[in-house]
């Protein structure tokens, strides 16, 4: 049977999977917002910090998806909580890269000229900074979020659930309808985040500063 | 199972793959350079090829043309090509129209003006493209495992099933070493390329 | 000088992908399930043949579930590979449960031959049925013993294997359906690798487990009786494609030296040297074959 018959007769595992790789996807990408965003304002006020710590994330980025989740499985069990931790993991350098970057490539004379006209710290970062590096920001974030939507699916090997789930069934009995009713609609996930993203990130940008390209 | 021999293996899926996905990604962003209208689809194609999470990717292709390294070759090549197309297009795209005029007032022909000018001007970007693929590869190859192919994922899969870290790391590790090594070489000599440059 | 480069590079590409391609007429391929006790058996095999054929052993172990080995030898990505006769009955052949294990080794050898061209050789020895093991808590709450009392209190308990168990015609459905089970809501579908670590962390209460597993001495885990004889006998051996028998019929006495050498409590053996004590199943197989005499 096709996977599309498939999906029609299993609607409530399909649900279940849909929802529960969502559910992966979007608490790792806010748990590495809440701690890459912050972190990147700190290394570009310490900008010595920098290259160790961005150096540490890329680290993390290097070591193959299969690596990390098959050593959480072994300290933290199985799970969701952690794949949590290891998506969480994942989703750091993009977006901490990203602030990071954003934020310094602001205009030098920007900042000077927020400083003569009396801004304090705080005011400089939320209203000329932060703005001008939201472009690079949520471009880190839609990176991030791709890549997670397609690390999730190596969870199901955690027992944490998802769209992986479908896949890692189907290679385990050989069944291509199980890899398709898994595969596909993971595929459609990465692609419809990064293009609402996309969509966000032009709609928050000033007109201003639009870039051409990405 | 032999490490070296595991490491030799994995080391050479990920060089064939890179290898034709030089050849068909520099293709590929050859012809979206020439041909305006292919040339979103070009790029939008290879894009979505990257944004398919792998292990998808792998599963379906491995319906396609079974277990096996070939079937990894594949799945490597078809992730390797966006950012090798994409460095290709752009590093051509970016060579300045004076140089081009230049070119074609010497009298050469598109395809050497390509060949002897935007080519060489664009290797800096393309070879950026490839030590991105390469770096990737070597990571996305340990997952060859699930669909009987060979490398270092063996090792790290046995060590997840019998919750063995030593196992585990002994495939981690020379991955990640690898993908080190390469990219800190790759990135020495692109930069000595654009100081060229 | 750059088009020198790349017809290099191409004619390089070539030859190593030729090269690779290559070796198929001196090598066998034998692959493996992806759980100890095939592995180590298909790791003696390959270390028999190595010692005393001319051939060379390319090996493809853990390779994935059941079905994923008789896809690969079916359409020849391997030669050989250790199979049971249950499985072979119940998930290849979906024929009905034959209790007696000499009839079911001559069923599945008459039809394997027929309908695939596959060979069965010589049983190993081992009977490594599928059983139901139970936490020790719920051993020490329900004092069950049976799989018919297991049914009357399945209620209560949440019910957990490994995917391909679902999909077997030996599996979760023949089961439940004969003893009128009811699993505390849906079964949890997991990696056969991670079926023990689920148990014992109370994550599920009920397993399949094989018979011959190291891990069910490590969680202490009660074993019930299939007191209606659901699951079939599950006699292990090697099967082969039958050209690759056709090519080498010094294959058939080499891999029949293995007949009747490994019984149920050898191979337990074996599987808790790998799966307790960590010793990588290539020293566990040559000391076995040593120990036999056959290396």
């Amino acid at each position: 049977m096709s996977w599309i018959e498939f999906a029609q007769k299993n609607q409530t595992l399909m649900l279940d999977c849909l929802v529960r790789h969502i559910e992966l996807v979007c608490f790792s990408v806010a748990a590495g917002m809440i701690i890459s965003i912050p972190l990147g304002i700190f290394l570009s006020r310490y900008r010595k910090l920098a290259n160790p710590v961005l150096s540490l994330a890329g680290l993390i980025q290097t070591i193959p998806g299969l690596v990390m989740l098959g050593i959480a499985l072994v300290f933290l069990g199985i799970g969701m909580f952690p794949a949590l931790v290891v998506l969480t993991l994942y989703a750091l350098l993009p977006i901490l890269r990203n602030t990071y970057t954003g934020i310094t490539e602001v205009d030098k004379s920007l900042i000077e000229a927020a400083r003569g006209i009396g801004m304090t710290g705080a005011q400089i970062l939320f209203k000329v900074e932060l703005p001008l590096a939201l472009s690079s920001i949520i471009s880190g974030i839609r990176i991030s979020t791709v890549y997670i939507v397609s690390w999730a699916t190596l969870a199901g090997l955690n027992g944490a659930g998802g769209l992986g789930d479908l896949i890692w069934t189907g290679l385990a009995t050989y069944n291509s309808t199980y890899i398709l009713a898994g595969a596909i609609p993971s595929a459609i996930m990465a692609l419809v985040f990064s293009g609402l993203i996309g969509i966000v990130k032009r709609l928050l940008t000033p007109r201003g500063l639009r870039e051409v390209r990405v | 199972m032999n490490l070296a021999a595991l490491t030799i293996e994995h080391m050479y899926i990920v060089f064939i793959a890179i290898l034709i996905s030089v050849a068909v990604g520099i293709a590929l962003g050859v012809i979206a350079y020439w041909v305006r209208i292919a040339d979103k689809f070009i790029l939008w194609t290879v894009e979505i090829l990257q944004t398919i999470p792998s292990l998808a990717l792998l599963a379906m292709l491995m319906i396609l043309f079974g277990l096996g390294n070939v079937t990894m070759i594949v799945g490597l090549v078809l992730y390797a090509l966006m950012p090798i197309t994409r460095n290709t297009h752009t590093g051509l795209s970016d060579v300045s129209p004076f140089i081009k005029d230049a070119a074609k007032g010497m009298g050469m022909t598109r395809l050497q003006r390509l060949i002897k000018v935007e080519l060489p001007l664009a290797f800096p970007l393309i070879f950026s493209g490839i030590k991105i693929a390469l770096v990737n590869s070597l990571s996305i190859a340990v997952m060859g495992v699930l669909i009987g192919a060979g490398g270092l994922g063996y090792p790290i899969y046995r060590g997840i099933q019998t919750l063995n870290m030593k196992l585990i790391l002994s495939g981690a590790i020379p991955v990640v070493l690898m993908a080190l090594v390469f990219d800190f070489f790759m990135s020495k000599i692109e930069r000595r390329l654009l100081r060229r440059a | 000088m750059k088009r020198r480069i790349i017809i290099t590079a191409l004619i390089l590409v070539m030859t190593l992908a030729f090269a690779g391609c290559s070796g198929s007429d001196g090598t066998v391929v034998i692959g493996s399930k992806d759980f100890s006790e095939n592995i180590v058996l298909g790791e003696i095999m390959a270390q028999l043949i190595e010692k005393h054929t001319e051939l060379k052993v390319e090996r493809k172990l853990n390779m994935g579930g059941t079905f994923v080995n008789f896809e690969a030898l079916k359409n020849g990505d391997i030669d050989i590979y250790p199979e049971y006769t249950g499985t072979g009955l119940s998930a290849h052949l979906k024929m009905d449960v034959i209790n007696d294990p000499d009839e079911a080794y001559r069923v599945v050898s008459e039809e394997f031959d027929k309908r695939f061209g596959i060979i069965w050789l010589g049983p190993f020895g081992l009977n490594n049925t599928y059983t139901l093991a139970v936490s020790n808590q719920v051993y020490e709450k329900y004092g069950v013993e049976t799989y018919s009392e297991l049914a009357g209190i399945s209620e209560n308990l949440i019910f957990g294997a490994e995917h391909e168990f679902f999909d077997r015609q030996d599996g979760y459905d023949g089961l439940v359906a004969l003893y009128n089970m009811k699993f505390k809501g849906e079964p949890k579908k997991m990696n056969v690798s991670l079926k023990y670590q689920a148990i014992g962390s109370g994550d599920i209460d009920v397993t399949d487990a094989f018979a011959t597993d190291g891990p069910i001495l490590k969680y202490n885990l009660k074993i019930l009786k299939d007191d209606k004889g659901f699951f079939p006998p599950y006699y292990a051996a090697p099967i082969i494609r039958k050209d690759t028998l056709e090519a080498h019929p010094e294959l058939e006495e080499v891999l029949n030296m293995l007949e009747g050498r490994i019984d149920d409590a050898k191979m337990t053996e074996l599987n808790y040297k790998v799966d307790i004590e960590n010793q990588p199943v290539e020293k566990v197989a040559e000391e076995f074959l040593k120990a036999e005499g056959l290396l």
